[in-house]
């Protein structure tokens, strides 16, 4: 009797605390998320995300890393903190030839390491030859792949040289029916197949340099770097082999003659003076100069890069280049960087600290957001659930659209969606509003580079829910009775599954889907979850049956190339099995428009092709989603999060606060005072 | 007694070492690798890692010289974290989960011990049934969600304490996961105490005790707690390796720098050196402190002899 009393005792205080926190928060009702107090003098307090696996800036590949990257390190060209388009840096200006296959980056000459060492056009040079040395291992080497000869030194590759003449083989001489043929194109090295053909009528025709005031001088480099592309074969002896099982003609060209292994002196990266970097690509790339900002291009110090090896960035060692030095690093702890006193644009940067904190758990980063203990979030931090409580309507919660792309991957080699009719019909009974509805954070999406995101790309128009015309594609496709009307019984929903990795939110999404298509098309395909890395595994082996869920592409920098290329290549996160030479053709002789607006065009061509063949189910556009307290400025919900420190302060006069988000609409970068 | 230690400690190295050993291979034998992300990457570039990490290496050659290295103490430099060896991470995270832990298990230890001792001298009271409605309830809430609790109502409500992050030792911060940290191990002491008092109580030492005409204070502090908390010494080997060694979901929970923390990121990470540091160390701690709970059974319990 009293043991039941003392166990309703309890209950009663523990629903009693519950219920006076849940007041007191209800209570406390405000404009802004928790208590608002500024540091006192200029000092950010920032939640990045996990604990960066390193801060060598060519050794990071994820976006926690990044934006501890942009603090410390700077390249040619800085991210917009609004557009995230490149504005100059380290680089004053540059220019690019007609056919954006060639960059001549012009270097202030008052730029300094944080040791007071001038940055010269040899750092860069040093920073990108190293970044591809095969043996650093860099996982983000291949965003510069595009420069010439940087994927064959980054994949060890060798030249062929003919010992009689000393004369080097060409890549145009490679036997043609082996590059076009599938299979064996496949297993050659990407440096063979995946280069736009060699295009030997510009590179001739092209003049080497510029005209005008800001003629680069030609070297012999330069000539060098624009002879017709070389030839490149793997140098170790397996990897060679194979090649040549491949290509048994590839073989016989190559037979008897020297390997000369690709050096770093041989990528197109050349500094024709101190202050002057000239960049080579393999290929037109005109969305190049959208990645110069990535910190793969950020440069570091030779000198103690070479002294110190893998330990260069413990906080005894290192030496930066950005507008802010590292003053300590407590892993798992926090990170804080300080004002670089060398750092050119010195009196303009307004903080004088930023402490980085790495956390995983969202809601203990929104305790301390709530807590006033931290300043600002990075993407993504705002649980739904208490986004539905309200703090959407918050007026420091930050939701402006990301470059992402949510979508499903579909596997085209198996039955039954190797049929595209099968595929489309399933694309087309989805309601996508009402799942962007459901989820809060993002946005209906019906296309593959998400739309409105990147100014000037006139988006395709996509699929929209019709649900008439997916039972009729169904029944056209064979799942129909003797009516030849569509039978869902027919549909045989045990050869097709949702595979997604095990996340709530992935979770959701999956329902929901599912239940659309059991309600329009009268189908149930079954849910699986797995975890992260198996589920990595499965995706890049086709091992699914049938659907990929909770894939999502964020753009690795402003241009629709960043996801239509995931499709120029059956390797990668492909994911699907689709492989279109003609899609891949329609791609290279967009990248080879020199005028954009055209080019945009071509691409969005290209985006319509590829909507239609359907390998994905393009499903949400996501909100940027995190918070920022109102007295941190020039701090903008840019679509990668990516922020250039040197424009963020503390603004200590409240009537000068931010009262909502913060406007996108300019690319004003400050408020001048 | 020695010659039973060295006993002990000769047959923990081979055990550590099969430990490692499955440990190595259920690291394998799950898909998935370190370098893989939600970017795929390049086969060329897989290649590169492959190579700079001897991945490339028949798997009999990756174990000799995991081994080989580990027999020299040097579980070698994260994956994850390159620049740093596993034996730097350990010198690092051990103190902050040890002081997490050690604090929190005093403060089950006195509370729990104390509140289970009331709790059988005044069996079938209201005392009696408070405390072990309490220790109900710290059994039965689990940390993930007393922690948020607590911060609910300390951190984010009352503005009284930090809601997380490692603020050194000693300083505030500690003060909301040491309590959410010790609830259940409180629990379990007091209840743990109780059983073992209301045992010794009744046996007739303890009888012998009385009818000598000691007080009852004497009786319960001399006599009765050393038998009565057996039970509790031996839980608290185990418990105690497992404190220190880190707390997975309340380090997570406070964002604190500790071993628990690292040991599931390396996890999810296939971080391989690292998970075999943590894994070595933690097997050499349970076991240290299963050989401590037994020398400590020696002194406590006449009875026992080695």
């Amino acid at each position: 009797m009293s043991e039941i009393k003392t166990v309703r005792l309890f209950a009663l205080i523990l629903a009693s605390a519950l219920l006076a926190a849940g007041c007191a928060m209800q209570s406390k009702k405000s404009d802004f998320f928790g208590k608002i107090a500024p540091p006192d003098g200029q000092v950010l307090r920032y939640i990045t995300g996990s604990e960066p696996e390193s801060l060598d800036p060519q050794m990071s590949s994820g976006q926690p890393e990044a934006r501890i990257d942009i603090a410390l390190y700077e390249g040619l060209a800085e991210y917009h903190p609004k557009t995230m388009e490149p504005i100059p840096a380290i680089a004053e200006r540059w220019t690019i030839d007609e056919d954006a296959s060639e960059f001549v980056f012009f270097l202030r000459q008052n730029a300094k390491f944080s040791n007071g060492d001038p940055i010269t056009a040899h750092d860069f040079v040093y920073t990108l030859r190293r970044g591809l040395r095969p043996e650093l291992a860099s996982r983000v080497a291949y965003l510069a792949w595009d420069i010439k000869y940087a994927e064959a030194l980054n994949t060890g590759g060798a030249f062929v040289r003919d010992q009689k003449t000393g004369r080097f083989v060409l890549a145009s001489e490679t036997p043609k029916d082996a590059v076009e043929g599938g299979v064996a194109a496949e297993i050659q090295p990407a440096s063979v197949t995946n280069a736009a053909p060699p295009d030997e009528e510009t590179l001739h025709k092209k003049e080497l340099g510029m005209k005008g005031e800001d003629a680069a001088p030609d070297t012999e480099f330069h000539h060098f770097i624009h002879a017709p592309e070389r030839l490149v074969v793997p140098f170790d002896d397996k990897d060679r082999e194979e090649a040549f099982k491949a290509n048994p003609k590839l073989k016989d060209l190559v037979a008897g003659k020297e390997l000369v292994p690709v050096k770093p002196e041989d990528i197109g990266v050349e500094a024709i003076d101190d202050y002057t970097l000239r960049i080579t690509l393999r290929h037109p790339a005109p969305y190049f100069l959208g990645l110069v900002p990535h910190q793969f291009f950020r440069v570091i110090p030779e000198k103690v890069v070479e002294k110190y090896g893998v330990n260069w960035t413990k906080p005894d060692n290192i030496v930066t280049s950005g507008s802010f030095k590292l003053s300590e690093h407590k892993p798992y702890n926090q990170i804080v960087v300080v004002r670089n006193p060398f750092y050119w644009d010195n009196a303009n940067v307004r903080l004088d600290k930023i402490m980085f904190f790495p956390l995983e758990d969202n809601t203990t980063m929104m305790n301390l957001y709530k807590a006033g203990e931290v300043d600002a979030l990075y993407n993504h931090t705002v649980p739904a659930s208490w986004l539905k409580g309200g703090i959407r309507y918050s007026k420091d919660y930050m939701d402006a659209p990301e470059n992402a792309s949510a979508y499903w991957q579909i596997n085209v080699t198996k039955p039954p969606l190797d049929d595209k009719r099968v595929r489309k019909a399933l694309n087309i009974s989805i309601d996508r509003n009402a799942l962007a509805d459901y989820r809060v954070v993002s946005k209906a999406n019906n296309t593959f580079v998400p739309q409105g995101i990147l100014h000037g790309y006139p988006s395709p128009q996509g699929y929209n829910l019709n649900v008439e015309e997916a039972r009729r594609l169904l029944a056209e496709a064979g799942y129909k009775d003797a009516s030849g009307k569509f039978d869902p019984k027919k549909f045989p929903v045990d050869l097709v599954e949702i595979t997604y990795n095990t996340n709530e939110s992935n979770r959701q999404i999956a329902e929901f889907v599912q239940a659309q298509w059991k309600q329009n098309l009268g189908i149930t395909i079954p849910l699986r979850n797995v975890e992260w890395k198996t589920f990595l595994n499965m995706r890049s082996k086709l091992e699914y049956k049938g659907i990929v869920g909770g894939a999502g592409w964020v753009g690795d920098y402003m241009d629709p190339y960043t996801y239509l290329g995931l499709f120029a290549t059956r390797e990668g996160d492909n994911g699907t099995g689709w492989y279109d030479t003609k899609f891949v053709a329609m791609l290279n002789e967009a990248n080879r428009e020199p005028v954009q607006a055209k080019r945009y065009q071509m691409m969005a061509k290209a985006e319509e092709y590829l909507l239609d063949a359907a390998p994905v189910i393009p499903l949400l556009k996501p909100a940027t989603s995190w918070m920022k307290k109102p007295y941190v400025k020039g701090l903008y919900p840019n679509p990668g999060t990516l922020h250039a420190w040197k424009f963020v302060y503390i603004e200590h006069d409240q009537a000068k606060w931010d009262t909502k988000m913060p406007d996108m609409t300019t690319d004003e970068i400050a408020e001048k005072e | 007694m020695f010659r039973f230690i060295v006993r002990r400690l000769i047959v923990t190295v081979p055990m550590v070492l099969i430990v490692i050993s499955l440990t190595w291979a259920l690291i394998r034998l799950a898909p998935g690798n370190f370098y893989a992300s939600d970017k795929k990457l390049p086969a060329a570039i897989e290649k590169n890692i492959r190579v700079k990490y001897g991945l490339d290496k028949p798997w009999y050659v990756q174990y000799g010289r995991m081994m080989g290295n580990i027999l020299q103490l040097d579980f070698g430099n994260s994956l994850k974290y390159e620049n740093e060896t596993v034996n730097d991470i350990l010198k690092r995270t051990v103190p902050v989960s040890a002081a997490l832990g050690a604090c929190a298990y005093l403060l089950a230890l006195v509370v729990g011990i104390f509140m289970g001792t009331l709790a059988a001298l005044k069996q079938n009271s209201k005392i009696d049934y408070g405390s072990m409605g309490l220790a109900m309830l710290g059994i039965s809430l689990p940390n993930f969600v007393l922690g948020p609790i607590l911060v609910l109502i300390f951190s984010l409500s009352l503005y009284w304490l930090p809601p997380a992050r490692w603020g050194g030792f000693p300083s505030w911060n500690l003060l909301l996961p040491v309590l959410t940290l010790s609830a259940v191990y409180m629990a379990y002491i007091a209840r743990l105490t109780r059983a073992g008092m209301l045992e010794v109580l009744r046996s007739d030492y303890i009888r012998t005790a009385r009818a000598k005409g000691l007080t009852e204070r004497q009786v319960v502090m001399r006599h009765a707690l050393r038998g009565g908390l057996l039970p509790v010494v031996s839980f608290t080997g185990p418990a105690l390796a497992i404190l220190i060694t880190g707390t997975v979901v309340v380090e997570r929970i406070f964002a604190m720098p500790g071993l628990g923390n690292y040991f599931i990121n390396a996890n999810l990470n296939r971080d391989e050196p690292l998970i075999l540091g943590i894994v070595a160390f933690a097997s050499i701690l349970v076991l240290v402190f299963n050989l401590l709970v037994d020398i400590a059974y020696g002194f406590i319990d006449p009875r026992i002899r080695y």
